[in-house]
């Protein structure tokens, strides 16, 4: 810092600052990681790598994708958020019970994110006003939304979802499919937000040090309940790709994608003690496992070891960030 | 003001009181709601489905009392199941699948305690992710078969009765607790549970070996799922990738009901195996009164939110 370092010797090691600033970026290591698997894949089957598979991985991710992006907040800003499953079954229902009486884009659509929204702030409230661990309130309201989602169906399916609701997930947009332009769309605004505007500037400050945020004044309890509060928005417009895709509502729609969204968040670098990430994170997380589910049936294996797989890529996302820090000397 | 914290210490003083309070009001109400409730027969029937919660939930107890948590329980107890099915379909004598059962649940809570402690992990990350691991490993394991041709002795462990009425799995539950209540309140061990809940540096400068209580936790309760496990086994006389599919709600909620708090540092065995019958009885009833299962979840899931609420609300009062 104190010296100036000599022109020859700046010129020599700039390829590898680079490389080493690249590699100090929280996304680095799945990237490298996603890179190596798509080589892989490719020289095992010729057919993975073509752009229609590529595309399609995509597809398959972009409701995972999306919920991610936001969860991403939520786990950048110090918590959690394990309700999404049961959020995205219920979302799906208001918007497939809108679909199916009104028909069009928009109405269900506003249903859908108007009611993760409303889920959303439950969550966001319970955490910064009840002061309860967002795990906690998030695994009740796992279950609690999977009993509503129940109360109001009746337990039967919705059916009959009109085309012109399903074209965000069967429509397709300058030959790119809608799902993956919605998801690349939604990855640019988050990141834009969470560069340059306050909110997502603060969001940072408190998964990173939340003593420090609310000596500085920020208003912590207002940065999460607005990240919860995204997760129920987001969700919201995934229950309509979601919806677009599948063509029906069933009870357990949604089951079990609470898991796959955090393993995406964490896998693709953003840190389980918040503060640390980006959604560029998410983004690489949610493709990577889009890549290793569909690698997985490529390569024949069967579909009963997915959750097996999920599990073990959350232990080594967490302890590969563990190690990273322990290396790099960067503590928190 | 004065009187009013007075009424709250009291409050507080008497929790244990409190709980058999809703207890007893919920039998009331239950009994009310169904003739076949309050059966000496249906009674101790309650008792076959509480003792695998509250086998994991004195585990449990003693972990959050740290400041942790232990998601995968309700996973580890499919794994122990399908490892002593499936062990015993591939040619074990069954009393050597059931130890190998409780050797794995032990292994499988070990590498929990294992990966919190060596890597300092929050324990709610890791058990996420062995959550889904282990669940994953026995439909994995098993390609989502299932085995139930156990020898007809097996249902000795879930599904007898001693002097005619009592159910078997009862005297299990209830040598644990005392087990279990010795070890949290009369020895060192017990002490430092509470030394790490209340503040874990403070605890590790006086000397306690942190590392070595939590592994020792963490394992703990890989045995008592082991147990469970067992029981849970040989009572639906089936093992399978998918039991216990969700039984740590139960388990959690019947913690923090007891009044543990989950930031740790308060608890007691008194107080959870009171949360374990609350939810007996409350699941029990709701059976009896024709609830659908997924019902029950939802009580559930509002029922460990409200006791969260109301634990964290009492707890602030009292400072």
């Amino acid at each position: 810092m104190s010296e100036a370092r000599a022109p020859s010797e700046e010129r020599g090691g700039s390829l590898g600052d680079t490389f080493r600033r690249f590699m100090l970026r929280p996304e680095a290591p799945a990237l490298v990681f996603l890179a190596v698997l798509l080589v892989a894949f490719s020289l095992s089957s010729d057919k993975f790598l073509s752009g229609p598979n590529f595309e399609s991985i995509v597809v398959s991710v972009a409701v995972l994708g999306t919920i991610a992006l936001a969860v991403n907040q939520v786990i950048l800003s110090g918590e959690i958020d394990i309700s999404t499953g049961s959020m995205m079954g219920l979302c799906a229902v208001a918007a497939g019970a809108v679909a199916t009486s009104t028909g069009g884009l928009v109405l269900p659509l506003l249903a859908g994110v108007a009611v993760g929204a409303l889920a959303g702030a439950l969550n966001g409230l319970l955490v910064t006003l009840g002061r309860i661990p967002s795990i906690i309130v998030t695994l009740g309201m796992l279950y609690a939304l999977r009993g509503v989602i129940l109360l109001v169906t009746g337990g039967t399916w919705i059916t009959g979802i009109p085309s012109e609701t399903r074209v965000l997930g069967t429509g397709s947009v300058l030959g790119i499919e809608y799902p993956v332009f919605v998801l690349l769309a939604l990855f640019l605004v988050m990141e834009v937000v969470s560069r340059h505007s306050t909110w997502g500037r603060n969001v940072f400050a408190v998964g990173g040090n939340r003593r420090a945020a609310r000596f500085a004044g920020l208003p912590i309890d207002r940065v999460r309940f607005l990240a919860f509060v995204l997760v129920g928005v987001f969700v919201g417009i995934a229950s309509i790709i979601y919806l677009g895709r599948a063509g029906s509502v069933q009870t357990n729609t949604g089951t079990g994608l609470e898991l796959q969204v955090v393993a995406a968040v964490v896998i693709g670098g953003t840190s389980i003690s918040g503060g640390r990430g980006s959604p560029l994170a998410a983004l690489t997380g949610a493709v990577l496992i889009g890549v290793i589910l569909n690698g997985l049936i490529l390569v024949g294996v069967p579909g009963t070891w997915q959750q097996a797989v999920l599990g073990a890529l959350i232990l080594l996302a967490v302890a590969t960030d563990v190690l990273r820090r322990r290396l790099v000397g960067d503590k928190a | 003001m004065s009187a009013a914290t007075a009424v709250l210490r009291r409050l507080k003083f008497s929790r244990e009181v409190v709980l058999l309070g809703v207890l007893i009001i919920l039998m009331v109400a239950m009994s009310l709601l169904s003739p076949l409730f309050l059966t000496v027969g249906n009674l101790l029937n309650t008792s076959r489905f509480f003792v695998e919660v509250g086998l994991m939930a004195l585990g449990m107890t003693l972990i959050i009392i740290t400041g942790g948590i232990d998601l995968s329980v309700g996973s580890n107890l499919a794994l122990v199941s399908v490892a002593v099915g499936f062990s015993y379909a591939a040619g074990l004598p069954l009393p050597l699948a059931i130890v190998f059962g409780l050797v794995v649940g032990v292994a499988a809570g070990l590498f929990n305690g294992l990966f919190i402690t060596l890597l300092d992990l929050h324990p709610l990350v890791v058990t996420l992710g062995t959550f889904a691991l282990f669940q994953g490993l026995a439909y994995g394991l098993t390609e989502a078969q299932a085995v139930s041709d156990f020898p007809a002795w097996f249902a000795y462990f879930g599904q007898a009765y001693l002097l005619n009425v009592v159910p078997g799995q009862l005297f299990i539950f209830i040598v644990a607790v005392v087990v279990v209540w010795l070890i949290l309140s009369r020895t060192r061990f017990g002490r430092y549970v509470y030394a790490i809940g209340n503040n874990e540096e403070a605890a590790h400068f006086s000397g306690v070996p942190v590392r070595r209580v939590k592994l020792a936790l963490y394992s703990g309760i890989g045995l008592l799922v082991g147990m469970a496990a067992v029981i849970y086994t040989s009572r639906v006389y089936t093992a399978r990738g998918d039991s216990g599919l969700g039984l740590e709600l139960d388990v959690i909620s019947a913690v923090v009901l007891g009044g543990a708090s989950i930031y740790g540092g308060s608890g007691t065995i008194g107080g959870t195996v009171l949360g374990v019958l609350i939810i007996a009885t409350l699941r029990n009833g709701l059976v009896l009164a024709g609830v659908p299962s997924t019902w029950q979840v939802f009580v559930l899931g509002v029922l460990l939110l409200l006791a969260v609420f109301l634990n964290e609300f009492f707890r602030r009062r009292e400072e």
